[in-house]
């Protein structure tokens, strides 16, 4: 079972369609959560945790529907908003307290555990200073910290690094890196950055225009496309493809003598050079190159295609 | 999580039930209502009335001691008449501490946008208003009933024959008006705070909500020449209402009012500010269009 699940999630909100029926099972020890502005990530946060009602289509985490169960879902979720959102009144303690206290703590475990995860966010020496007296920096740390005060089993960090200074989004990163690392919270992170998804995310959806554009595992996807190779050759291309496709490549050729292929793993780059000399093919350029997490937000977002566009239909394809 | 060893540590422990986070909520509230010393003041200027009538009920009670301070009896009986006036002080000045509590029980949590993490957390957003309304409540109890309850008690110990069953409506109808009373004011200092940031303004919007209507009910009934423009005044209205439940005798000739009336117009007056506080209070703010 997942730890979130979508099956066509629809949201209407003021009369306009935010999420169209999204589908999909998460189930990354933490996931990225990566789309334009409007595309609706927040609308989706806002839905796991039952703030929307789904106008068609459910929304499941941990098993339980996000709407009916939100109470539930609520006492094991974690939640960093991405705005300020506190009690600039009260002390940072208190604060967390509160906010423990509200998750379900009685008040003493409340208190102890506000008092660790303000040290363990390091905001320990500043525990007892008014909320409103701290500076951004600090103001996104007590975020964190009253979302894992409880101990919550799913962690959900919207924009966590947002407005944070090279310092401070390094201490965030790594703070969220050693949760994942410690394996009893699953982590939901929403961010433009995909530099931040990229260092602590094992698997990514990505959203435009309250759509799914993609919804990968990273790790899965740079292992799959470790041998991408892209080819630019002169001579009998079709029979130098053909021959390619009996090795177990996936190969698609393109007019001007281009061949895109991925090597399964007892194929090597050598063996292009052998079968292009047997058939008398040259090899003028060879691109041998890994996918990163910016090649998988490009694609999705239409501005590098995963599959040839019209424009670019392959002579010839075997899979 | 470890102090020492600063790991993340997850939580196994127990959890409380899902009602004691309304509690929670009013308790956090009343802390931070009653951490400001213009509440304490306020609360010692409210007592302060009622150790006046605590004096007036030793008075009324004991000849010797009316003699030595040259009273007479005849204006120092302890009647409906006289608990109406108890029951108008101590409402009043529980106005003037609604004004004060109420603005800082919502407007904390609605200056730094606190709403989307408390609801984040297991707690519905009627379980948050209702928090919030046992924390006002609460403290409008502390200097309505409470110290009416007090005068009955020193009223029923001091007097030499058994009063407070003979004066059972009396008691009742003063239990009774301070509870519609401080219910009434709670649900509309609430909704006015849940509208306005500024607690410096809110408490002002809060004495308009109560008096600018009375001013409108007024012109109403003068141009249209009907009582029912004084459905708008809830001075009145209340007046006219506890002397009705106290059973005093009435003073109100030709601008009567019937008593469901004044409760149809104050419960709907109190649908009206659970209205208010249903738009404002929520977690994300929808934008139309």
């Amino acid at each position: 079972m997942g730890i979130i699940e979508l099956n066509g999630l629809t949201v209407e909100l003021g009369g306009r369609t935010v999420l169209d029926g999204l589908t999909g099972e998460l189930q990354g020890r933490a996931i990225g959560l990566l789309g334009p502005n409007g595309a609706g990530k927040s609308t989706l946060i806002n839905t796991l945790l039952g703030f929307h009602l789904p106008t068609r289509g459910t929304a499941r985490v941990f098993g339980l529907d996000a709407h009916r169960d939100r109470a539930q879902i609520r006492g094991g979720v974690g939640y960093m908003p991405e705005n300020d959102s506190f009690i600039g009144n009260m002390s940072g303690v208190r604060f967390v307290r509160y906010m423990a206290e509200l998750a379900g703590l009685p008040a003493e475990m409340a208190l102890e555990r506000a008092h660790e995860a303000l040290f363990y966010v390091g905001l320990g020496e500043v525990r007892y200073r008014k909320v409103n007296t701290y500076s951004l920096g600090m103001k996104q740390l007590i975020k964190l910290a009253q979302a894992l005060a409880h101990g919550p089993k799913l962690l959900i960090l919207d924009e966590p690094t947002n407005g944070l200074d090279p310092m401070a989004r390094q201490r965030m990163i790594q703070l969220i890196g050693e949760i994942r690392k410690e394996g009893s919270v699953r982590l939901l992170i929403s961010s433009h950055l995909l530099r931040d998804i990229d260092e602590v995310c094992d698997e990514v959806l990505i959203l435009k225009g309250g759509r799914i554009a993609a919804l990968c595992n990273i790790e899965a996807e740079r292992r799959s496309n470790r041998s991408f190779i892209e080819l630019e050759t002169v001579g009998a291309t079709d029979r130098f493809s053909t021959s390619v496709s009996t090795l177990g490549c996936e190969c698609a050729s393109f007019p001007g003598g281009r061949i895109k292929l991925v090597l399964p793993e007892h194929v090597e780059a050598r063996d292009l050079y052998v079968i292009a000399a047997e058939q008398g093919v040259q090899i003028r350029r060879m691109n041998q190159r890994r996918d990163s997490l910016e090649d998988i937000f490009l694609r999705a977002m239409g501005n590098m295609p995963a599959t040839p566009t019209e424009t670019e239909r392959p002579a010839h394809v075997r899979l | 999580m470890s102090v020492y060893r600063l790991q993340y540590r997850a939580y196994t422990g127990k959890v409380t039930p899902l009602w004691m986070r309304i509690l929670v909520i009013a308790r956090y509230g009343f802390n931070e209502a009653w951490s400001s010393k213009i509440t304490v003041g306020l609360f010692i200027l409210s007592l302060l009335p009622t150790l006046v009538f605590l004096v007036i009920i030793y008075l009324s009670n004991n000849p010797m001691a009316r003699a030595l301070v040259g009273a007479g009896s005849s204006g120092l009986a302890v009647n409906a008449r006289f608990f109406l006036v108890v029951l108008q002080i101590q409402s009043w000045l529980a106005l003037v501490l609604a004004s004060w509590v109420a603005p800082r029980l919502m407007g904390f949590d609605l200056a730094d946008n606190a709403l989307p993490i408390l609801l984040s957390h297991p707690i519905s957003r009627f379980g948050y208003v209702l928090g919030k309304f046992v924390a006002l409540f609460g403290s409008l109890s502390l200097v309505t009933w409470v110290p009416i309850l007090i005068l009955v008690l020193d009223q029923s110990y001091s007097s030499p024959v058994p009063w407070a069953a003979s004066n059972f409506r009396v008691i009742a109808g003063m239990i009774a008006g301070s509870l519609i009373w401080i219910a009434f004011l709670s649900v509309l200092c609430l909704a006015v705070s849940s509208w306005v940031k500024w607690r410096v303004v809110a408490t002002g919007a809060i004495f308009a909500a109560v008096f600018v209507p009375s001013g409108v009910g007024a012109i109403v009934s003068e141009v249209l020449r009907t009582r029912w423009g004084f459905l708008l005044n809830v001075p009145y209205m209340m007046s006219v209402l506890w002397q009705r439940l106290l059973g005093a005798p009435e003073v109100f000739g030709k601008w009567d009012l019937p008593t469901p009336a004044i409760l149809v117009m104050l419960a709907l007056a109190c649908l009206a500010g659970v209205a208010m506080l249903n738009k404002r209070v929520r977690a994300r703010e929808v934008v139309r269009g």
